[in-house]
């Protein structure tokens, strides 16, 4: 009897779990709604990353309220991964046949475990965030679902090496980098610019991302004497170092890698020892006239962005370029005339909030964008425009 | 009644024909699973499967010895990589899982040293510096760690005409099961009695005549062959490895498992790891909040369920087996 009763349990259970029945042959699209993925860290130590993907969500909503994309709404299934590969993987499997494409995968390892999969399901994967080489390597059929924009971070090393050179006349620079694929790629680059421009590397510093005490690698720099810091870091140890490279008396010029470029934390974080300092950024910057006309779209849609604005913008470009693709392949939507109303996007800028991308059949890295800016008054958190965006090459 | 006459009685897998009509319940369950459950869901079970043989390793060192090791991530690293070099010089799927799981197990012994002299918290923080230390290693050794970009890992090639993610489950689920058998003959055999001892009270261990020096480092070498095989099945699954990913977290999601699963229980591994993979899944749609639901959770299981979740299936199993009396 009791095994009667436990087999039907099972039975039952078993039915649940039973997968709905798709109900179109496009995986996402039905009649009303196009269904857009996306994991990302939500939670766990990359989680202010995952304000991108709030960003993307809040533009959904905009584009919704005026009237979705050729008759069908946007709707988002965001999945946290908490930066964490595994989880990452788990997610894109539930996703891959219930959403029409994936926006926004965020961080190298989470693009390495997913960059086979992506390929396999044949998914559309518009906007990833990650060091571009993962997707160079790999075979052309492997990412013909791939539109990405996003910085090489040995050209950008170069760059900075050949801009200190440039703007402040540096004979010796330093190079402080973070012990990861991200730092190392862009020391690649500083040590490349270094010989290219007739400039010495007088010392290469690595910091672990669980260091809190920069003491001793702020001695190291002050020790080799460079007149100009290349940073590769996070805002926080970017930030940390130059406090503790201050501390004792020491004050090269700063050139610091992207992440670095939201001028409100480095202000909130370094006040008046970030004046002065040169940085990249990826893209238009609150306080530009696009970026504030789409802060404040987002904000209105989702009021949760307010004081974390710069990711949420980095979030809605890839977005509004989904969008554009969905409006270029019209009403009858497959995957297939999706990515080839993707390829047709040539000198197009999302609401101007980057450069002009270029996709095309045989061009997926669409953008390798960096611009430099630099630091103003701390009062007002001012800033000044040093170059426009250069003309990197798309690596694959 | 349940009355052990012999020792072969007592080696005896299940007891009772109604155990084990149950447990060829949940064997045609898991058998039938990924032909009724969608793609994703399999691909969660594989993860469960593969985390509950290092959970059911930690829970040998932990549970049943009763050293507390927070040096996890290493063993895994160690599994995860060695198995990824392994299989890059050609060697096939099961000799670099064998490779793999010894690589960790040698590890594990020289960890095991410090072992011998340090107790409770101190040997915690020394097998904790053990994870950072490996996980060094691995960020500055680019040979060692496939240099920036990591260790690719090709996939497994699916057999007997099995999608790769139906295959893949197959193959974990039956290694969870060998693991599973193992375990068991391990802990009622006089190997298991020696770590439950050395853990009840290791000096009266040793005067009743048990090598404290043989049995520490054995189960030490055990159960990172265990974490070595989970950090190699990872790996597999994953298809790609950095150090990254074998970070503190890791260790801290292992030793959870553990205590939630329940202290000393081989059943309780399997249900700790499907703790830790599946509360953070089910509640993915809480987005930020979810640490914090995990975080309760877990304080809400050890608060009321002490034992562990084993604990309330023990209980459960009490209450019908005594039914209608209480």
């Amino acid at each position: 009897m009791r095994i009667r009763t436990a087999a039907l349990t099972l039975a039952a259970l078993l039915a649940l779990a039973l997968p709905v029945l798709a109900q179109t042959k496009v995986p996402g699209v039905t009649d009303t709604e196009v269904v857009l993925g996306i994991t990302t860290p939500l939670s766990g130590p990359a989680a202010a990353w995952g304000t991108t993907a709030l960003g993307a969500e809040a533009w959904t909503k905009y584009v919704n309220a005026q009237g979705g994309v050729n008759g069908r709404k946007l709707r988002v299934m965001m999945r946290d991964d908490g930066y964490n590969p595994g989880r990452a993987v788990a997610n894109v499997n539930e996703l891959k046949d219930q959403v029409f494409a994936l926006v926004e995968l965020l961080g190298s390892a989470v693009l390495n475990a997913n960059k086979d999969n992506i390929a396999e399901a044949k998914l559309p994967t518009i906007w990833p965030y990650g060091n571009p080489q993962i997707f160079a390597k790999q075979p052309r059929e492997k990412v013909r679902g791939v539109f990405m924009v996003y910085p090489d971070y040995g050209d950008e090393g170069e760059f900075l090496v050949g801009q200190a050179r440039k703007l402040e006349k540096a004979k010796k620079v330093g190079a402080f980098f973070q012990n990861d694929d991200y730092g190392k790629g862009g020391l690649e680059g500083v040590r490349r610019g270094a010989a290219k421009f007739g400039v010495t590397l007088a010392a290469e510093v690595a910091y672990e991302v669980a260091d809190r005490e920069l003491g001793t690698h702020a001695l190291k720099l002050k020790e080799s004497g460079a007149d100009a810091i290349v940073i590769y870091s996070t805002a926080t140890h970017g930030a940390g170092l130059i406090k503790e490279m201050a501390k004792v008396g020491y004050r090269p010029k700063i050139f610091a890698s992207f992440p670095l470029g939201d001028r409100f934390v480095m202000f909130r974080l370094l006040g008046e020892l970030w004046e002065g300092a040169y940085y990249n950024v990826t893209g238009a910057v609150p306080g530009e006239p696009e970026a504030d006309r789409v802060i404040e779209i987002i904000v209105k849609q989702d009021p949760k962005l307010k004081g974390r604005e710069s990711f949420a913008l980095a979030g809605v470009a890839g977005m509004v370029a989904t969008v554009e693709g969905l409006k270029r392949a019209g009403r009858n939507l497959t995957r297939d005339n999706f990515i080839e109303a993707m390829e047709t996007i040539k000198d197009w800028s999302p609401e101007g909030l980057t450069g002009k991308i270029t996709w095309g059949p045989n061009r997926r890295h669409g953008l390798n964008p960096i611009r430099m800016m630099r630091a103003g008054k701390a009062a007002g958190a001012a800033f000044t425009t040093v170059t426009g965006y250069q003309p990197f090459p798309s690596h694959f | 009644m349940d009355l052990v006459e012999s020792y072969a009685q007592d080696l005896r897998f299940a007891r009772k024909s109604f155990t084990r009509a149950l447990l060829g319940l949940v064997l045609l369950a898991v058998v039938a699973f990924p032909w009724v459950a969608p793609d994703y869901m399999v691909f969660i079970a594989t993860l469960v499967a593969l985390y509950s043989i290092g959970v059911m390793g930690q829970n040998i060192l932990i549970g049943y010895t009763g050293q507390i090791s927070f040096g996890q991530a290493g063993f895994l690293a160690i599994g995860a990589f060695a198995f990824g070099h392994l299989r890059i010089w050609g060697a096939p799927f099961l000799l670099a899982l064998v490779g793999a799981g010894t690589v960790a197990a040698l590890a594990g012994i020289l960890v095991g040293f410090p072992s011998l002299r340090l107790k409770g918290p101190y040997l915690a923080i020394a097998t904790l510096g053990f994870g950072v230390a490996v996980y060094q290693i691995f960020v500055n050794w680019e040979v060692l760690s496939g240099g920036r970009s990591g260790l690719a890992i090709a996939k497994l090639k699916p057999m007997l005409g099995l999608s790769p993610v139906r295959y893949e489950y197959y193959v974990y689920v039956l290694l969870l099961a060998g693991f599973t058998l193992a375990t068991y003959n391990l802990v009622s055999s006089y190997v298991g009695r020696a770590f439950v001892a050395i853990r009840d009270a290791d000096i009266a261990a040793e005067v009743n005549g048990v090598n404290l020096t043989r049995y520490k480092l054995l189960s030490f070498a055990i159960s990172s062959f265990y974490t070595g095989v989970h950090g190699a099945l990872y790996a597999q699954v994953l298809g790609h490895i950095e150090p990254q990913i074998f970070n503190i977290l890791e260790s801290i999601t292992l030793f959870v498992a553990v205590i939630i699963g329940g202290v000393a229980s081989i059943e309780g591994s399997i249900l700790g790891a499907l703790f830790v993979i599946l509360v953070p899944k089910v509640f993915s749609n809480f987005r930020e909040m979810v640490p914090v639901v995990y975080g309760v959770t877990i304080l809400l299981v050890l608060i009321f369920e002490p034992l562990g979740l084993f604990g309330r299936w023990l209980k459960t199993r009490l209450y019908f087996q005594l039914w209608p009396f209480r």
